[in-house]
């Protein structure tokens, strides 16, 4: 499979990106990508689910890159890798949870090259989607590419494409926000509210804008926490199920407690009701039990990937029973 | 069983890998594969390294339906394409082939219908790929959908709509072989048990994606293309050129078949795969070099891997554990295309036989076409699902009667040599020790029984081919010949047809050459698998190369040996008998050979021994000359001796053939061909794994693996098999599958195919059994497949004995192991496998989709034809 010819936009700094990106967003299959470790992007640009005319490489802007302290929490570049924040020293000490997920993430050849933007814009995946032109042809398209309707579910008019990236679990659970920045200057927003639920247009990211930044708050710093990830090889594999999960606890009650899943609905989702069944309890068995169930309830997955989704949704509810208990001793 | 004579029985004996000490001076060594360097330095050339001025790129135009008419073909948008050199289609090569001479069902490219999705339509050559992926957007195919196939049990029902017109009920092949007599057998038990199981198809996925690079040239007295070179990834050169020669219409002397280096083979590559035929062809109609090469894609639907299979196993025992009789029903669910098909349904049965004493065997094997990427031969050809039905089934029994599952085997053991109830001749037979090693090592009797809550411990055999008796096509043929040239540099080039695949064919003809020739391995040169140059061996396949290829370049050695014994004989005024060839001398038996017998391994596989002061290739005659004046004497360098040979005789060549013998070709029924072999490898194996109960998933601790190989030429190249054997098949029992909904692969890429990466692997302790074979090489036999077999029912033994659940379905996933742990407990059940269950399969399943479209669905890409016709 050829990489169809494009053009490489190579700026130097966020205003020249933003310059470049603005004229040229183009749309649809033709839009322009924005390329930062490229481990999604090529592979999708070889199976022509995007054909675009220009690609804007980012990689050349400092500004994007590395981890800051600051008054109000904890920043990251959109263009740090992966395995640069399995390393860092800060993250590990405050926000263990977020290492623990980039360390799942693929291999450790692909998170050299992997961004955390990059995983937080990762492109919603299905068996009928991520496919080559011929393949995608054999069963007439789908909703998400070139067709319009939906192979998984029945009758569907929806996008039903997973959200596979590990990392946003962790991140809802830190309540990180993220820097989004375009012509008209930077706008801020909790990343929960970047995910539409759709799996096509599954983002909210106008095309003439970048993300630059994350935001770890102050408040969820030094949280205990832990991600279990569903996956049937020990490396490679996107997940099948996620469960991220942080916690506070005093006297050996909970303050509070979010849960977050990712890989079984179209968007990293937190468990809404988690949160407050949660909040003044002790941790046991029984309330694991309960918590799990609430989980499994909020997950909705559907065959898009490997194992079925019946045994996912269970899944979701081992692991987040489990990662409970793991965070109580 | 018939016993033979039993007097010479080889006694196995049991090696550890520091004690390699024979008297051997190469055989016996762990040396390095002789291409190790090149492959991982990076400097070898793989066919798609290659590149030839002027070549073009030749891209496939596949099927998107599972079976249509093909009403018309229109090729002429895309050749109007800038930088499209030809469009070839089925017309341009309607000659049949296929790799089984009962079996030529394949056109190099579809000529009325298309049989499964990825079928071949048309190629396109162009001067980019990009270029050439373009313009097979353009090429315009008319359909006429046709009802299509995919279950092999409703397929074996199909009255209409045949996938090929000559072959009623879709049925390729089938086979009702009755050995002894099963009704007597099964009435003679005490107890008889009977069981459905279900083995999902599997892929080889070799690291090297199939390609080839065919290259025409301009005869010299017409202008017109002449003979044809094909460098192509092949485990089968010959089988190439044969094949080439039908499709093309041209005389086998017109076409030279060169394999480079190859990525692995697993059977993926053995047999011709459509790419081989079509990038000839549209050489042809290109008037250049053309190469293509597979995407990953292309590779699973050219597949030729391991059919899903249903195997109906039933086994009579009586109360001491002794086998009366076993009675099997195979189902292969053999894809749109016969390929090796017959020969998988055949050794499905007839390995039944050779791994125990079995009197009354029945089997009735079925071939069933699907349209579905056909089926082939992959590593442990045919007897993988049945062997993993068998061991099951076996510890099932074991675990009833209360009988230890290592003790049943031992009680059911061929008496070596013997022809078993089906006409197989078993000669050397190490499962016995292989049995004991795995036992001692593994722990198994203080350990069995005793393990933690959620592990378990499993045990299974397994054996195999070394090379099939009878070539698939049938001739009075060598299966190997090997011809040796030595000059006056002293150097040993060994020509053989032998296909190195990453298996170390090249490795065991140089040691063997060495060895026999008592010269330094740094001498053998290998010149392989190039059809003009080596002569003819019929590949690599069913495992025969160590045996047939080492037994021909054994011969080839010992006929170069003679010539050198009697000129040296000569020289040092004894009977050439009275030589011993060692450590690149030639020396007289009595002599006292100090130095040589005491140089250190590593020295003497390395340096060859330098004549004197002597360098220049000159000044040997003058040495040879001042030898002569020296008179007789006790020892020569094989140098001097391979010099003195040159001056008595001239040129120094030797050839030698190996044409398995008449005893071992097997019974005379009808399929009797195949399953007969001049001698069987034996594997044994442990397994220790954990289950976790709440997620269904297995993790495999340790393998004990024992293989009996005859003796291990080289012991590290012999472990890796064995390592690489358990390790694939531990693939197939728990994380690979190939996915399919109605005809499409839903899995085509190693993504989502799981192949276990190193993350996965468990620690592996191979062991090496040698039982010494009387006709192998130095006593060698197979070592790549056989212990393959094994590892998939020793971990399905372990997750019995671990957590009581008997999976009849493979891969053992975590939603099947899950679905079973929970139907075992009563707990809340949740259809987490389609409706199948796993411990009592009935059907395959298909991969769950609310939608298909049957090849009806809305064609709205862009650049569709459809499309564009629509929107004016």
């Amino acid at each position: 499979m050829s990489l169809a010819d494009f053009k490489l936009l190579r700026p130097r700094t966020l205003d020249e990106a933003i310059s470049l990106l603005a004229p040229q967003a183009g749309e649809g299959a033709r839009a322009t990508r924005v390329i930062a470790g490229g481990t999604d992007l090529i592979p999708s640009m070889r199976q022509k689910l995007f054909e675009p005319e220009y690609v804007l490489d980012i990689r050349q802007i400092a500004e994007l890159k590395g981890i800051r302290e600051t008054e109000q929490g904890t920043e990251i570049g959109a263009l740090t890798t992966l395995s640069c924040i399995e390393r860092s020293s800060v993250l590990k000490q405050h926000y263990p949870v977020l290492v623990e997920a980039a360390k799942t993430v693929a291999s450790p050849v692909i998170r050299n090259m992997a961004t955390l933007g990059g995983n937080i814009c990762l492109d919603t995946r299905c068996l009928w989607y991520n496919q080559s032109l011929t393949w995608r042809k054999s069963c007439g398209f789908c909703i998400k590419k070139d067709g319009d309707l939906c192979h998984v579910a029945a009758g569907g008019k929806k996008c039903w494409a997973a959200f596979s990236g590990d990392t946003p679990a962790a991140l809802l659970c830190l309540e990180a926000e993220i820097e989004l920045a375009g012509p008209q200057g930077t706008r801020r927003l909790p990343l929960n509210d970047f995910y539409t639920g759709e799996g096509d247009s599954y983002r909210r990211l106008q095309l003439n804008e970048l993300l630059t930044r994350i935001i770890l708050p102050k408040a969820t710093a030094d949280l205990s926490g832990t991600y279990r990830k569903l996956r049937i090889r020990g490396s490679i594999d996107y997940p099948l199920a996620g469960v991220a999960i942080t916690l506070k606890c005093l006297n050996g009650h909970i303050e509070s407690g979010r849960i977050a899943l990712t890989a079984v609905n179209p968007a990293p989702v937190l468990v809404k009701k988690a949160s407050e069944v949660l909040q003044g309890k002790r941790l046991d068995e029984e309330l694991a039990e309960l918590v799990g169930d609430l989980a499994a309830k909020t997950a909705k997955p559907l065959t898009t990937s490997a194992l079925t989704p019946e045994y996912r949704r269970e899944m979701i509810r081992v692991f987040t029973k489990r990662a409970l208990l793991a965070l109580a001793n | 069983m018939v016993e033979l004579r039993s007097t010479g029985k080889p006694r196995a004996a049991v090696r550890t890998w520091t004690s390699f000490m024979t008297d051997f001076s190469i055989i016996g060594k762990p040396i390095a594969m002789v291409d190790a360097a090149e492959k991982t330095t990076g400097a070898g050339k793989y066919t798609d390294d290659l590149s030839l001025p002027g070549m073009l790129i030749g891209k496939i135009l596949h099927s998107p339906h599972p079976h249509a008419r093909i009403k018309r073909i229109d090729t002429s948008r895309a050749q109007k394409l800038n930088d499209v050199i030809a469009v070839v289609v089925g017309a341009d090569a309607p000659n049949p082939y296929g790799i089984l001479p009962v079996g030529h069902d394949e056109h190099a490219l579809a000529i009325d219908k298309v049989r499964y999705i990825g079928d071949n339509l048309a190629c396109v050559v162009a001067v980019s790929e990009a270029t050439a992926e373009a313009a097979l957007e353009l090429v315009e195919v008319e359909y006429e959908i046709l009802p299509a196939y995919f279950d092999p049990e409703e397929s074996m029902k199909a009255e209409s709509n045949l996938i090929h017109d000559n072959k009623p009920h879709n049925l390729e092949k089938d086979y009702h072989h009755t050995f002894g007599d099963p009704d007597k057998g099964f009435a003679q038990s005490d107890y008889v048990t009977e069981s459905r199981y279900l083995a999902n198809e599997v892929t080889h996925a070799a690291m090297e994606p199939h390609s080839t690079l065919a290259s025409f040239d301009i005869d010299s007295q017409t202008g017109q293309a002449g003979r044809l070179t094909v460098w192509s990834s092949t485990q089968v050169p010959y089988y190439l050129q044969h094949k080439l020669s039908l499709v093309l219409d041209m005389p086998m002397s017109q076409i030279r078949v060169i394999k480079p280096l190859v990525g692995g083979g697993f059977g993926g590559k053995s047999e011709v795969i459509p790419l081989e035929i079509i990038a000839a062809v549209a050489a042809r109609k290109a008037k250049a070099p053309v190469k293509i090469t597979y995407t990953r894609e292309e590779v699973f639907w050219a597949h030729r891997g391991r059919p899903r299979t249903i195997i109906d196993l039933k086994t009579g025992v009586k109360n001491d554990g002794r086998i009366t009789a076993v009675k099997a029903r195979v189902v292969q669910d053999g894809g749109a295309y016969c390929s090796y098909g017959v020969v998988t349904i055949l050794y499905s049965g007839a390995l039944l036989g050779a791994l125990y004493d079995i009197p009354n065997i029945h089997y009735d094997g079925y071939r069933v076409l699907t349209n579905k990427p056909a089926c082939g031969a992959m590593r442990g050809h045919g007897t993988v699902n049945v062997r993993f039905a068998f061991e099951s089934q076996l510890d099932e029994i074991a675990g009833r009667l209360q009988i230890d599952p290592a003790e049943i085997r031992r009680r059911n053991l061929l008496k070596p040599p013997c022809i078993t109830v089906n006409g197989l001749r078993v000669q050397s037979y190490g499962l016995p020790e292989c049995i004991d090693k795995i036992v001692e090592r593994s722990g198994w009797k203080s350990r069995k029984g005793k393990m933690p809550k959620s592990r378990g411990l499993g045990i299974a055999c397994s054996h195999y081919v070394s090379g099939a008796a009878n070539s698939i096509i049938r001739s009075d043929m060598p299966h190997s010949t090997v011809n040796i040239k030595i000059d006056r540099d002293g150097g040993v080039v060994v020509y053989t047809g032998a296909s190195e695949i990453g298996q170390g064919s090249d490795t065991m003809t140089a040691q063997v050459a060495a060895e026999t020739l008592g010269c330094a391995l740094s001498r053998i040169k290998i010149v392989a698998a190039d059809t003009d140059l080596t002569p003819i061996d019929i590949g690599s396949y069913s495992s025969r190369v160590t045996f047939m290829a080492g037994n021909a370049t054994m011969r080839a050695a010992q006929e170069v040996k003679k010539q050198i014994a009697s000129a040296a004989a000569k020289k040092m005024n004894c009977a050439p008998e009275d030589l011993v060839f060692r450590d690149d001398s030639v020396f007289k038996q009595s002599t006292d050979h100090v130095g040589a017998g005491l140089r250190p391994a590593q020295e003497e596989q390395n340096s060859a021994s330098v004549s004197g002061r002597v360098e220049g290739q000159i000044l040997r005659g003058s040495l040879q000359q001042k030898r002569k004046d020296e008179g007789p004497k006790d020892s020569m360098s094989f140098e001097e001796a391979v010099v003195a040979t040159i001056d008595f005789h001239g040129a120094l060549t030797g050839t030698g053939s190996y044409a398995p013998p008449l005893e071992a070709r097997g019974g005379k029924h009808k399929g009797g061909g195949v399953g007969p072999s001049p001698a069987y490898s034996y594997s044994a194996q442990v397994a220790e794994v954990s289950v976790d109960e709440d997620t269904g998933e297995v993790t495999v601790h340790k393998v004990w693996a024992a293989h009996d190989c005859g003796r291990a030429l080289n012991p590290v190249s012999v472990e890796g098999q064995i390592i690489g054997s358990v390790w694939m098949g531990m693939g197939q029992a728990l994380t690979e599958e190939m996915v399919w909904k109605d005809g499409l692969l839903m899995n085509p890429g190693l993504l989502e195919y799981r192949s276990p990466s190193s993350v996965e692997s468990p620690e592996i302790e191979p062991i090496i059994v040698e039982s010494i074979d009387p006709e192998g090489p130095f006593g060698a036999k197979e070592c790549s497949e056989g212990s393959l077999a094994a590892t998939i029912p020793a971990i399905a033994n372990a997750i019995y004995d671990a957590v009581g659940i008997r999976l009849r379905e493979s891969p053992f996933t975590p939603e099947r192991v899950l679905a079973a742990l929970r139907a075992k407990k009563n707990a809340k059940t949740l259809d987490m496998t389609e409706g199948v269950d796993p411990t009592a399969p009935v059907r395959l399943r298909e991969h769950g989709g609310a939608l298909w479209f049957k090849g009806k669905g809305p064609e709205r890409h862009e650049l569709d034809p459809a499309r564009r016709t629509e929107g004016g």
